[in-house]
């Protein structure tokens, strides 16, 4: 999923609403994140392009919140409740994910086996 | 001046701000001859601006305070441009006009022929502009806090917005302007232009033009309060022609007040193919260098959200009583409906009444970019014209056949769909579906702190040491690999010495304790905001005596009862050893091993095989895996 600057980037995306749990004094989603335009993107795990700076699913809680609605490892997010995730830094991205107003999150995720599901599906009704 | 008898003569009202202009020589009065009403509408615009500059003049030249004079000096550069503007966009009526005489005299115009579009709502929100602060200035804070003050200045067509002002220093890593900017009347081939200003938020102000580099290297020789004013004293001169916003020679000079001048720092454009319902990412052009003192680094990329609202999708195009009838249907029923064009569709009431009661329509019919309408031949027997509407439904073909009452009716309905179309060819992509745009809550009172991301301004000036990473004072930690890491780092703290350790818990508007970088420290003596590097924290708690002798807890490891006997590193005794490569095994297996920890005071049910170490111990070692570029970091959120 690279991207060409000043170019606007397309993608597969999953909708993903998550609620968020609270623990104590706090409202947690039950994953971590990493990434960001700060970070170093050569060693992201997940990425297929090892320059992209976006921000990735790193770890899911098993029965979290994340994992009850879905969420995997490795996915990208895009967005988060409409703000978008390609283009922050990682403590942007963690603080707009850990607002303690909101109860959900929708996320916006994209992964690379969404893009084969729909190449696939595309090849089975080609165009008529 | 006033003639009531020569109606062409332009009038000027008596001891208002441009005729004092006009004595002054700075207009020529030529410009204001026609009386027409658009032309006085600009020049109360006009005037209105002149006022409101000579007022942000004075302003500027009587307030003491920084803030305010950066304030005011903001809004002596939206008046200059709005003055601008309005004299560029009178220049254009006054050549229209000559030309329409010109061609009226020529020739027969015949009646202009060209289909216009409608107007729409065009609105920008949630600007946000990351910067690129380099590792060196971000993680180790060395140096003088160089601040910068910026706003944005948004044009479009003859409207001109500005956004709040924001300081920015090292510590924030993006510039956020929360304004929502709404213009109101924007043709579909508008150019929205976006201007990011700044200017150093420094001592002195007086003209003169040093580069950045020779000022520095000045102060830094000087001695640091007086290199500080030298070096603020001298920053780069606000009389060339691009510092002034582009003015052209034409118009009026920006008075040469003493004070803060914003400089142009970087600029882009944007346009109807822009418009989306959610956020992008927009390329800037910078203008400026590294030598300029309002220089920021810049990502080059500027995020916002821009909707726009085509009048067309927002208010009724036409409405009217129509007979509709279904094909396919029962071919004797027509139903009588009051029909509404709006947006994508034609809402079919049973009455007139319901549009404003509310109620559902009977039904809709669909006019989008796939409809076809076309008049149909005309009804032997009652000699009106239909109009027929085809939509496709999922492979269907749907008609419905309308039947006005009147051949007038018919032709006004015709005008309105061909006007709907050429409206929906326009605005393209916002006519798909409508875009929310959020009308600009009556303003609140500005907080009584600036919000903005820096720790210094939510603490406030109290003589306390901040341990932002937790809530308890330090406990004993005892983890002497930490000290590996400020081996050869120089301690820019000057202040462990007189330290007090009382924990500041509750702070206003406090995220959660691990959100920002930087540790403060303000000792009663001074009151700038410092950032301590880790390394000086590290030295002071070694310096406490808390090295020797300490566990370290890892996720992946049971803990460990002696000192570093399970971690897989050579060195035994730590502190005495300062290799680097020692350093650098010890930093990568901690951040390995604490990037699967979580953050903060609340680890969820992870199952995880270890005790749980002290809040302190493990946010530390956190805080020391943030800082550390050459780290991958992670959250838990």
């Amino acid at each position: 999923m690279s991207f060409v600057p000043g170019q606007p980037v397309t993608a597969v995306v999953q909708r993903i609403e998550i609620q968020k749990l609270q623990q104590g004094d706090n409202l947690i989603l039950g994953f971590s994140i990493g990434g960001g335009i700060d970070q170093d993107p050569g060693q992201n795990p997940f990425s297929e392009d090892k320059t992209d700076k976006g921000i990735y699913v790193t770890r899911i809680t098993p029965g979290g919140p994340a994992d009850v609605a879905g969420l995997m490892m490795g996915d990208k997010i895009m967005q988060v409740n409409g703000w978008d995730m390609t283009m922050v830094t990682h403590d942007r991205a963690r603080k707009r994910l850990t607002k303690k107003n909101e109860g959900v999150v929708r996320l916006l995720v994209t992964r690379k086996s969404l893009e084969e599901v729909v190449k696939q599906s595309m090849n089975k009704y080609p165009r008529q | 001046m006033f003639c009531r008898n020569q109606t062409a003569r332009a009038t000027v009202a008596r001891g208002s701000a441009l005729e004092m202009e006009i004595r002054r020589g700075k207009f020529r009065k030529s410009v204001f001859l026609d009386t027409s009403q658009q032309d006085s509408d600009i020049q109360k615009k006009i005037d209105h601006e002149i006022r409101m500059r000579d007022g942000a003049c004075k302003l500027l030249a009587a307030c003491s305070q920084r803030e305010q004079a950066l304030e005011a000096a903001k809004s002596l550069q939206t008046c200059s441009t709005r003055i601008m503007a309005y004299m560029s966009e009178l220049q254009r009526m006054k050549e229209a006009q000559v030309m329409q005489k010109v061609t009226r005299r020529s020739s027969d115009a015949g009646p202009m022929d060209d289909r216009l579009p409608c107007k729409g709502k065009v609105a920008i929100s949630d600007l946000r502009i990351p910067l690129m602060w380099k590792d060196t200035e971000y993680f180790k804070n060395k140096g003088e806090l160089h601040r910068c003050a910026v706003f944005c200045l948004l044009q479009l067509g003859g409207e001109i917005f500005d956004t709040d002002m924001v300081i920015v220093d090292r510590t924030l890593t993006d510039i956020c302007f929360d304004n929502t900017i709404v213009f109101k009347e924007a043709s579909p081939g508008f150019e929205l232009r976006v201007e990011l200003y700044s200017c150093c938020s420094e001592d002195d102000y007086s003209a003169g033009s040093t580069p950045r580099k020779l000022a520095s290297k000045l102060s830094s020789s000087l001695g640091r309060s007086a290199g500080k004013k030298l070096r603020a004293a001298m920053e780069p001169g606000p009389c060339s022609p691009i510092s002034n916003g582009g003015a052209s020679p034409l118009l009026l000079p920006v008075p040469s007040v003493a004070g803060p001048k914003y400089h142009l720092l970087a600029y882009t454009t944007l346009s109807l193919s822009n418009v989306q319902d959610s956020f992008r990412t927009h390329d800037l052009t910078i203008s400026g260098n590294e030598e300029c003192s309002y220089w920021l680094p810049l990502y080059g990329s500027m995020c916002c959200r821009l909707a726009a609202q085509p009048h067309c999708m927002t208010q009724q195009m036409i409405s009217g009583r129509l007979k509709v009838k279904q094909c396919g249907g029962d071919p004797q029923s027509s139903t009588k409906v009051y029909a509404v064009l709006k947006g994508t569709s034609l809402f079919c009431y049973h009455q007139q009444e319901d549009v404003e009661a509310n109620i559902e329509p009977a039904f809709t019919i669909a006019v989008n970019k796939e409809t076809r309408i076309r008049a149909s031949e005309k009804d032997p027997h009652s000699n009106v014209q239909n109009i027929c509407i085809s939509n496709q439904y999922g492979g269907e073909e749907v008609t419905h056949t309308l039947t006005t009452e009147s051949r007038e009716d018919t032709h006004r309905w015709m005008e309105a769909f061909w006007q709907h179309f050429y409206d929906m060819s326009q605005w393209k992509q916002c006519c798909d579906d409508l875009m929310k745009i959020e009308l600009p809550s009556p303003r609140k009172p500005a907080p009584a702190t600036p919000k903005q991301g820096s720790l210094y301004h939510e603490m406030g000036p109290r003589p306390c040491t901040l341990h932002q990473l937790s809530r308890s004072p330090v406990s004993p930690h005892r983890c002497p690999q930490l000290a590996l890491l400020s081996s050869d780092a120089s301690l820019t703290s000057d202040s462990d010495s007189h330290r007090s350790t009382s924990p500041c818990s509750h702070h206003h508007g406090w995220p959660e304790p691990s959100s920002n970088f930087s540790l403060l420290s303000s000792s009663p003596s001074h009151l700038r905001p410092r950032t301590l590097s880790l390394d000086a924290k590290l030295s002071t708690l070694r310096g406490r005596g808390y090295g020797g002798g300490g566990t370290f807890h890892c996720s992946c490891q049971p803990p460990p009862s002696s000192l570093l006997a399970p971690l897989p590193i050579s060195s035994r005794s730590p502190r005495s050893q300062r290799s680097t490569q020692t350093t650098l095994s010890c930093s990568s297996s901690t951040s390995s091993n604490s990037s699967s920890n979580s953050e903060g005071s609340h680890s969820p049910a992870e199952g995880a095989p270890f005790s749980r170490p002290s809040m302190a111990r493990r946010s530390l070692r956190n805080l020391r895996a943030r800082l550390d570029p050459r780290n991958w970091l992670q959250s838990q959120v």
